[in-house]
């Protein structure tokens, strides 16, 4: 008789298999595979308290990784192991100038000041945000009686940020080994935290700190700060022990946290801005003019999960320098909300080279104005870059270029094998292409793989029983109308060699000398020419591609107009490798839902037709007289040909004469 | 009667019958628990043990067993519903389906089922026979609501 159960599955039915053999294996109870006896009872409580444990023990399990993890909490510890503190929330700022007239009052004063606090109201979407300055500003009279404020560096631009100014007073006790001051708000944006300490309760002295990843060197003295998520989602604030990193308060003394309480990201957009308060001179109100120089931006919710997943590691590989391509890409993220994406190469790796040099291309969130992306250019640049990045290398931007896919997709279909109709499973199909193209790809690092693609639509439905793709790239430009210009369009994958029956390369069409035309390769040719609706050609080398390079040329171009509502042309490439297109460098894929479709062709899997009727092999044996092999001879002017009949023998030497 | 055939001895006969089908034992655990004098709880033997099966096929309501959730007599549902005319053809084929289903050494012989409406109360009494015996067996309970 066994003793023992073997149980190392997760699985109920699994489990009570494992027991009823053990039981099969003894005569004391013998009926315990009749789902109604009692037996099977017991086996139902033992199977299921088993499953359930096996259970918890995967799921803690799951937990103690960063890969597999689910709970937030869970993912933020392994990532604070790594030395990596996800980011809070992000207050949206916007850039306004403020002044005040005070023209024609008498007695102005030399200067005015507006004290850090100063809170402005605006409007989206039907909700009201409150906007606050961070800082005192101060104002001198023009000698016009306009006093217009001015930030640190002696510009008018001054941004405010939404969110409420909170504070938080922890009274210092007898501390133990390690003290953590909690900050019960999730809302916090922890890069607005100030961070005070009295040296009494009733002081007013007191010495700021701060954060501990902008220092350089940390002595026991040193007055640093931390704070990072803790596991209920609130804040908890940190400080050195006097040895580690840095001096912690003692006991006695007061701890002062301020900090802007923000919504995220809702109030980005902001751009009408009004004071609720008013600068008061000679015991008068006077109106603060607010004039919007950059809309609400930058805001955003608090590092999502993923993005934890996916940067810490990189960011502990990074060291807080920036080195490798992944190390921009990791700080970058890490500090900047509405950085979707973000990627680097080094100037060697560009087209042309250009030494010396890190270029960068970041994807931002949707809505983020011109002038906001430039923002946060200057900042990777000014508060990044020149503290991070090893000596002489500059730091230069380039905009994505997005590459278009365009994905002709057949399938066979079995009606037999499902409900729906054809037009309905080539609806499914082209919605799971669209959903294929946004999860994997529309990023820098985004593969297109062909039969990834293809698995999923085969695991679709069983009533696709195959299909294929057929791939082409697009890229875009805008052509001048005005002056004949050349352009060269770059591909960041090798173009199909010519061929003798399709074009490699095509556009949209435009307008040319009146006709409605196209430029095309002309087959088995890498040349490109003009032709019209009906194919005759207009120009016969307007350019060339090349194949190896990726590259189209298109010489002294001047169309009259772009047909189809827009301004660009779009040129379309065969790839020499259909089954996977890897963007280079700053290009991103996405699909151009125009010339991509799918269509299915009905196959009910009935072997019985054929193309000829005939299966295997057929031989036909000639008659003697048929094995005389069939000569003519043809005599036209000088030359003499002989034409043999295929099937015979062919060496036969031709006489004159017939 | 079982069938008994006699084979030579240099076929490997040794003097004892073969036995076409085999006699299976049933014994099941008591769900009284009641201890014995050897502190070991009692066990349900053959019709016993099936008796105490079906009376617990009718007991289960549906979604009460883990991972199969259909096995139920159908009774708990019913009990809780207003009692009419055709709670009793309701409760009959309930049960015959769920012992068709789940219990299979027993076959049904007859469900009756008398409603007591003014006690709120169903009296089932199932007959059945036991498949290698041939014994029949008669079930009788008695379902009300306790509140």
């Amino acid at each position: 008789m066994a003793t023992s159960v073997s149980s190392t599955q997760l699985d109920f039915n699994t489990i009570k298999n494992s027991l009823k053999t053990y039981f099969a294996q003894q005569s004391e109870f013998a009926d315990y595979d009749f789902e109604g006896s009692g037996l099977n009872n017991i086996l139902d409580v033992l199977a299921y308290n088993t499953h359930f444990n096996a259970l918890t023990a995967n799921f803690a399990l799951n937990e103690a990784f960063l890969s597999t993890a689910q709970l937030r909490s869970s993912v933020v510890s392994h990532a604070a192991t790594l030395g990596y503190t996800p980011r809070s929330r992000t207050a949206s700022r916007a850039e306004v100038n403020l002044n005040v007239n005070l023209a024609g009052v008498t007695n102005r004063p030399s200067s005015l000041i507006l004290p850090a606090g100063t809170q402005f109201t605006t409007t989206v979407e039907d909700v009201t945000y409150t906007f606050s300055t961070l800082e005192d500003y101060v104002a001198t009279d023009n000698g016009e009686g306009v006093y217009a404020f001015l930030n640190q560096a002696g510009g008018t631009t001054i941004t405010i940020y939404e969110g409420d100014i909170k504070q938080k007073t922890f009274l210092v006790g007898e501390v133990g080994e390690r003290q953590l001051y909690v900050i019960q708000d999730q809302t916090i944006d922890t890069t607005t935290a100030s961070i005070r300490v009295y040296d009494t309760a009733a002081s007013d002295n007191f010495v700021t700190y701060t954060p501990i990843n902008t220092a350089v060197t940390v002595a026991s003295t040193s007055r640093y700060y931390q704070i990072s998520e803790a596991p209920n989602g609130f804040y908890e604030l940190n400080f050195g022990d006097g040895i580690s990193f840095g001096r912690a308060p003692i006991a006695g003394e007061k701890i002062v946290v301020s900090y802007l309480s923000c919504v995220g990201g809702a109030a980005n957009g902001a751009s009408a801005f009004t004071p609720q308060t008013t600068v008061v001179v000679n015991n008068r109100g006077y109106t603060l003019n607010v004039t919007t120089v950059n809309s609400a931006g930058v805001g955003g919710p608090r590092q999502t999960t993923e993005s934890i997943r996916q940067n810490a590691p990189i960011a502990f590989a990074a060291q807080q320098r920036l080195v490798t391509a992944d190390d921009y890409r990791a700080i970058i993220q890490s500090n900047f909300a509405t950085v979707t994406d973000a990627i680097a190469w080094g100037g060697e790796d560009n087209v042309p080279p250009d030494y010396g040099k890190v270029f960068m291309s970041l994807v931002f969130e949707d809505g983020t104005t011109a002038d906001q992306q430039t923002a946060v250019k200057n900042q990777i640049v000014q508060q990044i870059s020149n503290n991070l990045s090893i000596l002489s290398i500059d730091t230069d931007f380039k905009d994505p270029t997005t590459t278009y896919l365009e994905l002709v997709l057949t399938f066979n279909f079995d009606p037999n094998l499902t409900g729906q109709t054809i037009k309905a499973t080539e609806s499914n199909v082209f919605e799971t292409i669209k959903t294929y193209v946004n999860n994997n790809l529309k990023r820098f690092d985004g593969v297109f793989r062909r039969s990834e693609l293809l698995s999923v639509i085969d695991e679709l439905s069983p009533a696709i029983l195959n299909s294929r793709v057929n791939v082409k790239l697009q890229q875009r430009f805008v052509p001048d109308l005005t002056v004949r210009t050349s352009y060269k369009i770059y591909f960041p994958v090798e173009i199909g060699a010519p061929n003798q029956i399709d074009h490699t390369v095509t556009t949209s069409t435009f307008i040319y000398d009146g006709k409605v035309c196209s430029i095309k390769n002309a087959l088995n040719n890498t040349k490109l020419q003009i032709v019209n609706s009906i194919g005759e050609i207009e120009v016969d080398n307007i350019g060339s591609f090349n194949s190896l390079d990726g590259t189209v040329t298109i010489t002294g171009f001047l169309p009259t107009s772009i047909t189809a509502g827009v301004n660009y042309l779009k040129v379309s490439i065969k790839p020499a490798n259909e089954s996977t297109v890897r963007p280079l460098r700053s290009y991103i894929l996405d699909i151009d839902e125009g010339p991509s479709f799918a269509t299915g062709s009905v196959d009910r899997q009935q072997s019985i037709v054929t193309l000829s009727g005939g299966t295997g092999v057929t031989s036909e044996v000639y008659s003697a007289a048929e094995q005389q092999p069939t000569v003519s001879y043809i005599t036209t002017g000088a030359t003499q040909g002989v034409v043999i009949s295929p099937s015979l023998a062919p060496n036969i030497t031709p006489s004159s004469g017939s | 009667m079982a069938t008994t055939r006699n084979f030579a001895v240099e076929d490997g006969n040794l003097s004892s019958s073969l036995t076409t089908a085999r006699v299976r034992k049933f014994s099941d655990v008591d769900l009284s628990f009641t201890a014995k004098a050897t502190g070991d709880i009692f066990k349900k033997q053959d019709l016993a043990a099936i008796k105490q099966s079906v009376k617990n096929i009718l007991l289960t309501g549906k979604l009460e067993k883990p991972f199969n959730p259909d096995f139920s007599g159908g009774l708990g549902n019913i009990l809780f519903e207003n009692m009419d005319d055709i709670t009793q053809v309701e409760v009959e084929t309930a049960v015959s389906l769920a012992i068709r289903s789940f219990e299979p050494r027993a076959i049904l012989d007859t469900v009756s089922v008398k409603p007591n409406i003014d006690r709120n109360e169903l009296h089932v009494t199932v007959r059945f026979g036991i498949k290698n015996t041939g014994e029949q067996v008669t079930l009788d309970t008695t379902l009300s609501r306790l509140r």
